[in-house]
């Protein structure tokens, strides 16, 4: 059934959702016949009651209470950057209580199996490359390999306390994962600011069910970092680092450190002595036991990286070869956020947990293959292709939606670089309605949840669900014109 | 324990949140003064304004004089103007975005929302509903000043808030003090300095409705009952430098020198200099007190601790003057 109309409730009804084309891929709302799933039932009877009017109201409420607190996110151009509105949709993603767990227990998996390579890879002598599981070469030429993390001891061989990882819903419903986030995912704030704006503004949609909350990210994020605190450090003085108020994710970095109750420092405010970091306070030097670091590798240590980085802090790295602090996420994490290794994760996974990958990967042709680019570029106007180095959908080109220049530069740019391009098969995301053009029609969307790992992996349920909000466009990241919704998990499945 | 940084930023957010309110009342009493008055008159009008708020003595700042608009512009929306409302307001709200991390929520919407509804960021133009603008400024002044004493926790960031406040609130007040004594034209408006100051309602209260000029000067001096006074300033600013210096030796200096200023305006020393040379005295309290103001701004990185940056950025990881560790 292409369209619906009368949202199989057993009579047809006028109203916001009419017409809204739920053929296009795998909807979470409504079943191939026009009926409505289980979880969505109430939801969409409480839509069916609102006008145009109500939702746009209701739209700009959660507008006027995003702009008045500064929730913004920075959009930069190629001279400056422009603070906009963090965009947020009405209608929410719900998840069922049984599909979570399955989805978590997945995404646990994953994270585990990545930090036994990290810790592999970087303190241990290198196995799985040594057994062939990953290319050695492959490895050792990732950008975001860091020579300088080899032999930094890790508390609980954790590298990554903090992952994002993106997950998508393909045509059968079932999830996979489209690539991994495991140096500075962002977006947790928003997740939480878009749970107060809904009860704020929709406190009667959450009547009808029992949704986990999202407060209790700061208590678990703290946990995890004071469970990072070198040896013999019990009550860890912890600090955010962030590159300052100029940074897209600004908002983001006060909300973790006011949300944990621990300070928000520059590079400035550090300094390190004797392989030690200290805050400078008004009292004096005080010693800082973890770093939640917001910046990138490059910019940590002027003295180790990047000899202009003016956001780092000097000896950073002396301290951390030390054992005197602990710096989360660890560096060199970059290796594994490299979509050239990202083919070879499930393999990872049997490799250290010897378990079957509970999360998919998408298919995904590896462009240093001979075999598999001649055929992926053979069928490039079907497929995805994705430089490995870029994040936000940058450089990003989709087959079907491209002209045939783009797809001749494409496959020109992919022979002359094969290991700086993977190639996939194009994944219909699933769809949700939202609130366009006074109706809701079908909007594609993705999952970006948070996985925190210290002593223990634990999954935050929920996390960022970006939406497309141009009409048939793949693209979700918030930069390239997209929203987001907020998620709900549900503690039970029973009514 | 507070970051120098944070400490910084609060200090100056003080400062700037008062100068923020100050010139709305400024600008609101020169749209008033002015209109009406001969070319001459309003230009002596202006300058007085302009000594007032020590922006004679900025090197390099050129004021327009020759018109009301301009004048009003210039105070108002000119952005190279560190003195104007809207340098104020988004300096305000820069630094609080800076320490957001540390201020109640409420804090900072009102401080941002001030921001966005302020007209005038990046125009030039005079608005026509000037007086608008103005009120609206000012309540969200008091706004601020409702959550900074209701809602923050007494801690070492509200302290450096309010000595920030007290400082550029007495040195606004000496400063207003000292050009009226030095107005060319001899006027001595008692009326003036009250309403520039907030306290005229307050004066007639205590004083009846007609105030003369010594007795408005000895008010808004040493009024241990009016919370503009430089008196009640100096003791609110020794209070929470105290309470500061606890902990940071390095602004011991300043608070005991705010205790020494209070005690010139508590025995008398200030008048009785001023009895003789008005302006020099004022002037050389005035000085004194930007001098506690930098020396607060200084004492928020102590030295110490500055020795031990340095040597890091020479040779980082060594060890060497560690300054105060704790």
């Amino acid at each position: 059934m292409a369209v619906v109309s009368g949202y199989g409730l057993g009579e047809p009804v006028k109203g916001l959702l009419d017409g809204y084309d739920a053929s296009r891929a795998y909807d979470e709302v409504f079943e191939p016949d026009g009926s409505v799933r289980g979880v969505y039932t109430r939801i969409v009877e409480r839509f069916r009651g609102l006008g145009v009017t109500e939702l746009r109201r209701l739209e700009k409420l959660v507008a006027e209470e995003f702009r008045r607190q500064g929730i913004t996110f920075t959009v930069y151009s190629e001279e400056e950057g422009t603070e906009r509105i963090w965009p947020m949709d009405l209608f929410p993603r719900v998840i069922a209580a049984a599909e979570w767990d399955e989805l978590a227990r997945g995404l646990s998996q994953r994270v585990a199996a990545l930090n036994c390579f990290l810790a592999d890879f970087y303190n241990g002598g290198g196995e799985a490359l040594a057994d062939g599981v990953v290319p050695r070469w492959l490895v050792v030429s990732s950008q975001g390999f860091e020579r300088n993390a080899v032999g930094i001891r890790v508390p609980h061989n954790a590298h990554c306390n903090i992952a994002g990882i993106d997950v998508v819903r393909g045509a059968n419903g079932r999830y996979r994962v489209l690539e991994d986030n495991l140096r500075n995912p962002s977006g947790i704030s928003y997740v939480v600011e878009n749970r107060a704006a809904m009860a704020k503004v929709c406190t009667w949609l959450f009547d009808d069910h029992a949704v986990q909350p999202t407060e209790q990210y700061a208590p678990m994020l703290r946990a995890t970092l004071e469970s990072m605190a070198p040896d013999g450090r019990d009550s860890p003085h912890i600090v955010v680092l962030t590159p300052g108020i100029f940074n897209s994710a600004y908002f983001e970095h006060a909300f973790l450190a006011r949300s944990m109750g621990v300070e928000l420092v520059e590079g400035r405010d550090l300094v390190v002595d004797d392989h030690t970091v200290y805050s400078r306070t008004i009292e004096g030097l005080v010693r800082v036991d973890v770093i939640y670091r917001r910046i990138d590798d490059a910019f940590l240590d002027p003295v180790s990286f990047r000899p202009d980085s003016a956001l780092g802090v000097p000896g950073l790295l002396g301290a951390l070869r030390a054992g005197n602090v602990s710096v989360c996420n660890a560096m060199g994490n970059g290796v594994v956020d490299d979509k050239a290794v990202y083919p070879y994760v499930p393999e990872i996974i049997r490799y250290y947990l010897g378990e079957e990958p509970i999360i998919d990967n998408v298919t995904t042709y590896t462009m240093w293959d001979p075999d598999q680019r001649a055929e992926a570029l053979n069928r490039l106007d079907q497929l995805v292709a994705k430089p490995v180095g870029e994040s936000g959908g940058t450089g990003v080109l989709i087959g079907p939606h491209a002209s045939e220049q783009e797809l001749a530069e494409a496959r020109s740019r992919i022979e002359a670089e094969p290991r700086e391009w993977i190639v996939q098969e194009l994944v219909q995301l699933s769809t949700l309605p939202a609130f366009a053009d006074d109706r809701l029609e079908s909007r594609h969307l993705d999952l970006r949840p948070f996985i925190l790992t210290g002593e223990t992996t634990e999954v935050f349920p929920g996390g960022l669900t970006r939406v497309a909000m141009r009409r048939g466009s793949l693209i979700v990241n918030s930069s390239k014109g997209g929203g987001s919704k907020d998620t709900w998990v549900l503690a039970h499945d029973s009514p | 324990m507070i970051l120098a940084r944070h400490a910084g930023a609060l200090l100056w957010t003080g400062r700037y949140l008062e100068r923020a309110e100050t010139i709305s009342r400024c600008l609101s009493y020169a749209a008033d003064s002015i209109t009406g008055l001969r070319a001459d008159e309003a230009r002596a009008e202006g300058e007085l304004l302009v000594r007032t708020l020590g922006l004679s003595d900025e090197p390099g700042t050129v004021v327009p004089l020759e018109s009301r608009p301009q004048l009003v512009a210039f105070l108002l929306s000119d952005r190279d103007n560190p003195c104007s409302m809207v340098s104020s307001i988004v300096a305000v709200r820069e630094n609080l975005r800076s320490v957001r991390d540390r201020i109640p929520i409420e804090l900072w919407e009102e401080a941002n929302g001030l921001y966005l509804r302020f007209p005038f960021l990046g125009h030039d133009n005079t608005p026509s509903d000037l007086h608008e603008v103005l009120r609206m400024v000012r309540r969200a002044c008091l706004a601020i000043s409702g959550v900074l004493n209701e809602g923050m926790r007494r801690d070492e960031g509200h302290a450096f808030v309010v000595v920030g406040r007290m400082l550029e609130r007495s040195i606004f007040t000496v400063g207003l003090l000292e050009a009226s004594h030095s107005d060319p034209r001899g006027s001595l408006d008692a009326g003036r300095m009250l309403r520039l100051t907030s306290s005229l309602q307050a004066y007639h209260r205590q004083h009846g409705s007609a105030p003369d000029f010594c007795g408005v000067v000895r008010y808004l001096l040493h009024a241990d009952d009016l919370p503009r006074s430089v008196f009640s300033c100096l003791v609110r600013a020794q209070e929470c430098l105290a309470d500061l210096a606890s902990g940071a030796e390095a602004l011991d200096r300043p608070r005991r020198r705010t205790a020494l200023l209070r005690s010139r305006l508590e025995f008398g020393d200030l008048a009785e200099a001023m009895v003789s040379a008005p302006v020099p005295a004022l002037l050389d309290f005035g000085g004194e007190l930007a001098e506690v103001a930098n020396e607060v701004q200084e004492g928020i990185a102590p030295p110490q601790t500055m020795a031990a940056l340095r040597s890091q950025y020479l040779r980082p990881g060594a060890t060497g003057d560690r300054g105060v560790l704790r």
